[in-house]
């Protein structure tokens, strides 16, 4: 490789290594705890797709130009050059993990390995080796953020068509102002995905719950965050930030979208405004008696999927239960649940990859545990959650339905 | 030769081993400290325990080591306490420490027992590494630090097995003030290495000891050994 871009990548580790990325990089002792604790290696049981192994990639190239010993005697570290084979393997590192962080639980001492992996995600980035699929939808997302004005008129105009769908939901006598978009001082910034659907029934519910809120202009999902983007990312979640801001709103709530949660939630620092996920936000209007919802309409055995993002690194456990518990006759757990949960392999960005036959291998884990669970539905609260779900069902011909939360909801309110 | 050898290990080397852990030790969270904090919390759920309790937890009994195997945690338990036994010990060996003497002993709390224990932890732990997947993941470092640790262990268990029991005991006994003026000697920075050491019949193997003591003393802050440090680090910041 030329010694130009060597040096050019090596000042992308440097602006990567703040605090916590050093003690990182230096206290793993290679125990091998984590091992397997890593749904793609349970689905390939190969090396490179463990927590460790992954990681590891990064460490040999961080000894390499950040250590005297791996300078003066590489082969005490193991460390390594940049070259093309190793541009390779941090690619195969970092776009098969999905930073689900079930590896950070399981570590004894505590290391984010999907953290290590964002050197590696920048370093791809640099070397011009990111996928280009999210590195096209980054794009895309920050060129919204800049000419919004241009975007304003046109999304208004797709808002009205769906006002009717919410109207029908709710069975109200008009349409008009179902989905109020710029409202100044309202309770509640809503911030939607692409899809209809997910604006829909979040909508539909505000509305039953008769709640001061507004849309967001721009989709919650962060694929500047997926691409491994620090830059773009910011830029990506300070466009909705701004927006709350701008219009003085006293709390966002976040669509059906993990890492669309917990970036501004965990990952933004303190913020002026509440940050909630939709989830939270319908078991609190079930509580408060705000919106009422049919029992027992779900009458197949029906179990729950935590997204990662959601529960193990946002604390979200118990209210999905509850608000699912109400509508289902045969509610069932799956096993290992919660912060043990098994990822399904949708996350990072992986399911905008063309990747669907490695989905589907690093999705057994989570196959096995539906089986196991003999839920014929699996209602959960992520899109890509949901996209994934849907692909382990069809490539293990399951014929499992997957469903979202919201739209359950939404679909079941008693007005 | 021998004898400037032996006595740049006992002397001048324990200063540079204690130096190099001090100042390596220092230098390592000085860089931490002047790095960029992210905004952010890596926060993992639920936080089960307050902050300070959950983090002592955590970091001191490593629960998701018994949670994953529980035959490796009984080890690495047993391992570091051992450990943390041998510094009492250590201790001993510079000067009086009545609340080690809480339970009145000979010097080196175990009778030799803790120092069986870790080596057979350390060989386990070396031998753990030939097998897979554990073979594949492990670096030329995690063999070296092992087997510097294994050989420190080893010439410093004969030292005290044979002064205990061995039958020529009469030869071998050692009186512990030996030791304390040699290393109440280093501690006051008026280093003297008296005959009552360089003429003990086991002074080649408190050489090896001190030698592979010192090795491992001056890898601690830029190994792996940081860990023991470290880890409180990031448990910290999974509960933040």
């Amino acid at each position: 490789m030329e010694r130009e871009k060597v040096l050019e990548l090596k000042q992308v580790i440097g602006k990567k290594l703040n605090r916590p990325m050093l003690y990182y990089l230096d206290l793993c002792t290679r125990c091998g705890l984590c091992y397997d604790t890593c749904h793609v290696y349970q689905g390939i049981p190969k090396k490179e797709y463990s927590p460790v192994g992954r990681a590891e990639v990064v460490r040999r190239v961080f000894r390499k130009y950040f250590k005297p010993a791996g300078k003066f005697f590489p082969w005490w570290g193991d460390a390594h050059e940049f070259d093309e084979n190793l541009m390779e393997e941090l690619r195969e590192a970092a776009f098969s993990c999905t930073g689900c962080r079930r590896c950070t639980m399981f570590c004894p001492f505590g290391i984010d390995m999907p953290y290590i992996l964002g050197i590696a995600k920048e370093l791809l980035i640099a070397y011009g080796n990111a996928p280009e699929e999210l590195v096209m939808l980054a794009d895309s997302a920050v060129e919204k953020g800049k000419s919004i004005d241009m975007f304003k008129e046109g999304f208004r105009g797709v808002i009205k068509d769906l006002e009717q769908e919410v109207q029908k939901l709710i069975g109200a006598s008009s349409s008009d102002g179902l989905i109020p978009m710029d409202k100044k001082g309202a309770n509640i910034l809503f911030v939607g995905l692409s899809g209809a659907h997910s604006i829909i029934y979040p909508a539909a519910i505000f509305n039953a719950a008769k709640e001061d809120w507004t849309l967001s202009y721009f989709e919650a999902v962060n694929f500047g965050y997926f691409a491994g983007d620090s830059e773009k990312s910011n830029f990506i979640a300070n466009r909705i930030i701004n927006e709350a801001k701008a219009l003085g709103v006293k709390e966002i709530v976040i669509v059906e979208c993990g890492t669309a949660y917990r970036i501004p939630k965990f990952l933004m620092g303190p913020l002026p405004f509440k940050v909630s996920s939709i989830v939270e936000v319908i078991y609190r209007y079930i509580k408060e008696g705000r919106i009422k919802i049919k029992q027992g309409i779900v009458s197949e055995p029906v179990t729950w999927h935590d997204p990662c993002q959601l529960g193990r690194n946002g604390g979200i456990y118990e209210q999905p239960r509850e608000i699912l518990q109400i509508m289902a006759n045969d509610y069932r757990e799956m096993n290992p649940n919660c912060e043990y949960n098994w990822c399904c392999g949708g996350g990072g960005g992986l399911v905008a990859l063309d990747n669907e036959e490695f989905r589907i291998k690093s999705g057994k884990p989570k196959k096995e545990q539906i089986e196991k669970s003999g839920a014929t539905m699996v209602v959960t609260a992520c899109e890509n959650c949901h996209l994934q779900l849907s692909t382990i069902s069809q490539g293990y011909n399951m014929g499992v339905k997957v469903e979202s939360l919201t739209k359950l909801v939404g679909e079941n309110l008693i007005i | 030769m021998l004898g400037y050898l032996s006595y740049f290990i006992l002397i001048p080397m324990v200063y540079i081993a204690f130096a190099t852990l001090i100042f390596g030790l220092i230098y390592k969270f000085y860089i931490i400290w002047k790095a960029p904090a992210p905004a952010g919390t890596g926060a993992i759920f639920p936080k089960k325990g307050s902050k300070v309790s959950g983090l002592i937890y955590d970091a001191m009994l490593v629960p998701m080591a018994y949670t994953k195997q529980k035959g490796f945690w009984f080890i690495i338990m047993f391992f570091h306490i051992a450990f943390f036994f041998l510094f009492l010990g250590h201790l001993e060996l510079i000067a009086d420490f009545k609340f080690i003497q809480i339970i009145p002993h000979r010097i080196f709390l175990g009778g030799g027992l803790v120092g069986i224990i870790l080596m057979l932890a350390t060989l386990y732990f070396l031998f753990r590494r030939f097998g897979t997947p554990y073979r594949e993941i492990s670096i030329p470092e995690d063999f070296v630090i092992l087997l510097v640790l294994f050989f420190c262990i080893l010439f410093g268990s004969i030292l005290h097995l044979a002064e205990r029991y061995s039958d020529w005991g009469a030869v071998l006994r050692v009186d512990a003030n030996v030791y304390r003026n040699w290393l109440q000697s280093l501690i006051w920075f008026k280093p003297q290495l008296s005959y009552t050491i360089t003429e003990l019949s086991h002074f080649t193997i408190l050489v090896l000891h001190v030698l592979f003591a010192n090795i491992f003393l001056m890898m601690f802050p830029f190994s792996k050994m940081i860990h023991s440090v470290f880890t409180f680090l990031a448990h910290y910041r999974k509960r933040n």
